[in-house]
């Protein structure tokens, strides 16, 4: 079979992270080729070098057997090259036609003069583009209007309407529910009868298995292996992605957990626009227990950790910190019963950029003594004295010391503010929100290592991750969610990875 | 290859980049751009700009002039200097507090009509004691400006309403309402504005002996300066200065620190709508005495340009006011001096507030440059 695309040792390094490591690996026509990986394995930034978004810093990317330089989508869309975003790239307020057509509109001329865009026979086109390819929409709708299924068909028309004869799809079950992805699939393999080219960036075994032609597997940025998927087992896939070295474990110590700290009694959040998010969700966290949310990313992890912490309101349910009902506390109130947060993003949540580091360091403290005295005047002093001795104790490095803005600090040093700053706070429940996201392997091995000795001294902790190996390296629990509802709540050492996997993925569900 | 950064660029680079005074290098590399665009009007005129600029620093006080008026003196020039440059310092001051927690003031027009309107119709045409009526004026100034300033926060904080679209709708409703009860109730049938406030509300003293000099004594000059400090010290020292800059900042790690971002936005307005408040009172009670019907002050918008040449803080915003007026209290005598229209002179005194608005993009690119000289 002819190679349509060739990656030949592709190389792409961003600051501190080699995403893809001297990679080659060729694309044969007609052919459902799986990209799969673990998150940060470097697939995503792979296509995206072929579709133009990012320029290989070494190596080559040939086309139809002709050396190309991809240099922005729309070189790649001249080379009959589509991506479906994980995000969906639409007006919300424009009709699905709109969307399909938008940058190459059919124009006529109305009274054979002035260039207006030809709706009318663009609907048709449309339309006759959704039956023959059976992705039903109707050419008129909003995609305000329209559901995510919808909304990602109309990614897929987009690019058939441009003439894609490679389609890239990046994760694009992660936002679907199982009847969706089911017809997801078989569109996709009746896109491959069709003649298409489709590359699946995934990290959902069952998924390759099922539709997959061949699979390459990426981990940590390097090519481990390209599989024919007919003849591999599920196990041999999922021990590749993973790395069979794992680099380091913590050394746990067995104790009995104590006395329970935060518990959440069927909590329910609704999004801005009235979805439900968290879906009646049960749990407790206890002292000495580290208890992990686990999910694929947008099943209402975040939302539950931002209801606790009251950044967001609950719909109905009760959350309940050291005996203390906190359900509708302010934000301030549940600080000082005793919570911690470490929020998913650093930058528009837990850190304020412009500030110097001292002020971030205090910034949940500011307003009492000896930060502030009675009058209301700050007390520089004071804070300069916590920061120090903050800086000094959790490593964090910078150039000026206290007076550093937190803009220009290493992604790792700011989090070690925030880390610092929330165990300060010495409150009995903590909770982390992807704390090791876009770290490098010594930060993340010395907050594993911090929140074990949180663990030890006695604390609570929640932990919300979508790594799978931070989850199974360090939790006591593990809760999986999906679609906003717990699927499964065991003790960590009655589970497997691969269990975990099939949980998140709403493979098996818990009756209770 | 070696690419060798222009030397232009290393200039810019010098007056505008990173390093100690950043803000103020951009400001004074603002300035002097725009002086350097006036000079090229003038030349253009076939006007000195030496001599032009020279009467205006004149005008303002700031150099002696040739020969006086009788009773008149620099000194006399110079207080009159700072009785128009009052109401600036309160409007600068009123926009820089706001912008500080990210809030975009351009209401400071309306508040000042509104109270300045409120002390008019409330003191000014009382018999009140002198002492007495100035004290209300300033009180009622404050309070009336504090009011407008609380709605527009609680407007932008309960229904989440853009501060501007408020501001400005504001600024027609007042402008409209006032010059509806002066017309019908205060008008002064010969200057066709409100009848002037009588000299005991009037916060500017006119004509008053000082030795052999009459002059102009700006009352509140020293509330102006105290003001300065005031907010400086709110802002750099204090438990809710700490939480209004936060809030300006990011307001959701606000949130997320425990900080009440709404009650932190309606505190920062009242504080900026009392300051505009005094603004209005020590223009339309001060500088001026009467108020004309259906004209928003063109000071209440220039206060956004001067803070911004300020870098909206409170030392900056003062001498910023302090330049502006000089330029704007100068021209007038420029113009008669130089047979040089006094639009003209209004036109410099645009040039200067419009590239003070551009000293962010300056910045920026300044860094820009910055970072390709350092990664050649």
């Amino acid at each position: 079979m002819e190679n349509l695309v060739e990656f030949r040792h592709i190389t792409k390094r961003f600051p501190g992270i080699v995403a893809n490591d001297d990679i080659s690996l060729a694309v044969r026509k007609g052919e459902i080729l799986a990209i799969l990986g673990e998150n940060g394995a470097g697939k995503s930034t792979l296509m995206s070098m072929l579709f133009g978004m990012y320029a290989p810093d070494e190596g080559e990317l040939y086309v139809r057997g002709r050396q190309e330089n991809i240099t922005s989508p729309l070189v790649a869309n001249s080379l009959n090259i589509g991506m479906v975003h994980q995000h969906f790239m639409l007006v919300e307020n424009q009709t699905i036609t709109e969307n399909i057509i938008m940058g190459i509109e059919p124009k006529r001329r109305k009274f054979g003069l002035f260039p207006v865009v030809d709706l009318e026979a663009s609907h048709e086109k449309v339309h006759q583009l959704s039956l023959n390819y059976q992705l039903e929409v109707n050419p008129r709708d909003k995609i305000e209007d329209v559901p995510v299924s919808t909304r990602q068909r109309v990614e897929i028309l987009k690019m058939l309407y441009r003439n894609a004869e490679i389609l890239i799809f990046d994760e694009p079950t992660a936002v679907l529910t199982p009847q969706e992805i089911e017809s997801l699939l078989q569109t996709i393999k009746a896109l491959r009868d069709g003649g298409k080219t489709i590359i699946l960036i995934t990290h959902k075994l069952d998924e390759i298995k099922r539709i997959a032609d061949r699979c390459a597997i990426l981990c940590k940025g390097k090519l481990v292996d390209v599989l024919d998927v007919a003849t591999t087992s599920i196990q041999h896939m999922s021990a590749l992605m993973v790395g069979r070295d794992v680099s380091f474990t913590l050394e746990k110590e067995e104790h009995e957990r104590g006395a329970e700290v935060l518990r959440v009694e069927n909590v329910s959040v609704l999004s801005l626009d009235h979805i439900t998010t968290v879906d009646s969700v049960s749990f407790s966290v206890h002292e000495g227990e580290i208890l992990a949310i686990a999910g694929v990313s947008g099943n209402g992890q975040v939302e539950i950790a931002d209801a606790i912490a009251g950044l967001i309101p609950v719909k109905s349910g009760n959350i309940i910190l050291s005996g203390n009902d906190i359900t509708n506390a302010s934000v301030r109130k549940r600080i000082e019963a005793g919570l911690s947060y470490i929020p998913e993003d650093r930058h528009a949540v837990g850190l304020i950029l412009d500030f110097p580091l001292k002020e971030n360091l205090c910034l949940k403290q500011y307003y009492r003594p000896p930060y502030s005295n009675e009058r209301g005047i700050l007390q520089h002093e004071a804070m300069a004295e916590l920061g120090r001795s903050l800086i000094e104790e959790f490593d964090i490095r910078t150039s000026k010391g206290n007076d550093t803005l937190v803009r220009s600090m290493s992604g790792g040093n700011q989090q070690k503010a925030i880390i610092a700053r929330e165990i300060n706070l010495d409150s009995k429940l903590i909770i982390f929100v992807q704390p090791t996201r876009g770290l490098d392997v010594g930060a993340i091995e010395s907050i594993h290592m911090r929140i074990n000795k949180l663990r030890s001294e006695g604390k609570a902790i929640l932990l919300i991750s979508l790594e799978l190996d931070e989850i199974m390296q360090l939790s006591d629990t593990i809760l999986v969610m999906y679609n906003g509802k717990v699927q499964t709540i065991k003790r960590a050492n009655e589970l497997t990875k691969l269990q975990v996997g099939e949980y998140m993925m709403g493979v098996h569900v818990e009756k209770n | 290859m070696l690419k060798r950064t222009s030397l232009l660029k290393r200039l810019f680079i010098l007056c505008c980049g990173k390093g100690r005074h950043q803000l103020l290098r951009t400001s004074l590399f603002c300035i002097f751009l725009s002086l350097l665009a006036g000079t090229i009007l003038l030349l253009l005129l076939d006007k000195n700009p030496l001599e032009a600029y020279t009467s205006i620093l004149q005008g303002a006080g700031i150099l002696p002039k040739g020969r006086y008026a009788g009773r008149k003196s620099q000194l006399t020039d110079f207080m009159s200097l700072l009785n128009y440059t009052t109401p600036m310092v309160f409007a600068a001051l009123s926009v820089a507090v706001a912008l500080k927690c990210g809030i975009f003031n351009i209401c400071v027009s309306g508040i000042m009509v509104f109270s300045g309107f409120m002390a008019t119709v409330f003191v000014g045409y009382s018999n009140l004691d002198p002492i007495l009526a100035k004290v209300l004026v300033v009180l009622i100034g404050a309070l009336s400006g504090a009011l407008v300033g609380i709605l527009i926060g609680y407007l932008k904080h309960r229904f989440n309403m853009n501060e501007v679209v408020v501001a400005i709708m504001l600024n027609y409703i007042i402008s409209y309402v006032v010059s509806f009860f002066i017309q019908t109730r205060f008008i002064d049938p010969i200057t066709r504005q409100s009848v002037a406030v009588g000299q005991n509300a009037r916060l500017t003293l006119f004509d008053h002996p000082v030795g052999n000099l009459k002059m102009e004594i700006a009352l509140v000059f020293p509330l102006a300066l105290l003001a300065v400090f005031a907010i400086k010290f709110m802002l750099d020292r204090t438990r809710f200065g700490f939480e209004l800059k936060a809030v300006g900042s990011n307001s959701k790690a606000s949130k997320y620190a425990g900080i009440h971002v709404g009650k932190a936005v309606v505190f920062t307005m009242l504080i900026s709508g009392s300051l505009a408040g005094l603004a209005g009172v020590s223009y339309y009670l001060g500088s001026n005495a009467s108020i004309q019907p259906r004209v928003l002050p063109s000071l209440g918008f220039d206060a956004i340009a001067v803070a911004l040449l300020g870098n909206t803080t409170t030392i900056g915003s003062f001498f910023a006011s302090l330049l502006v007026m000089v330029f704007d209290c100068g021209t007038t005598y420029m113009s008669s001096r130089m047979q040089v229209l006094r639009e003209i002179a209004a036109l410099i005194i645009s040039i200067l507030l419009l590239f003070s608005a551009i000293g962010i993009f300056f910045r920026n690119l300044a860094d820009r440059y910055q970072q390709e000289a350092e990664a050649v």
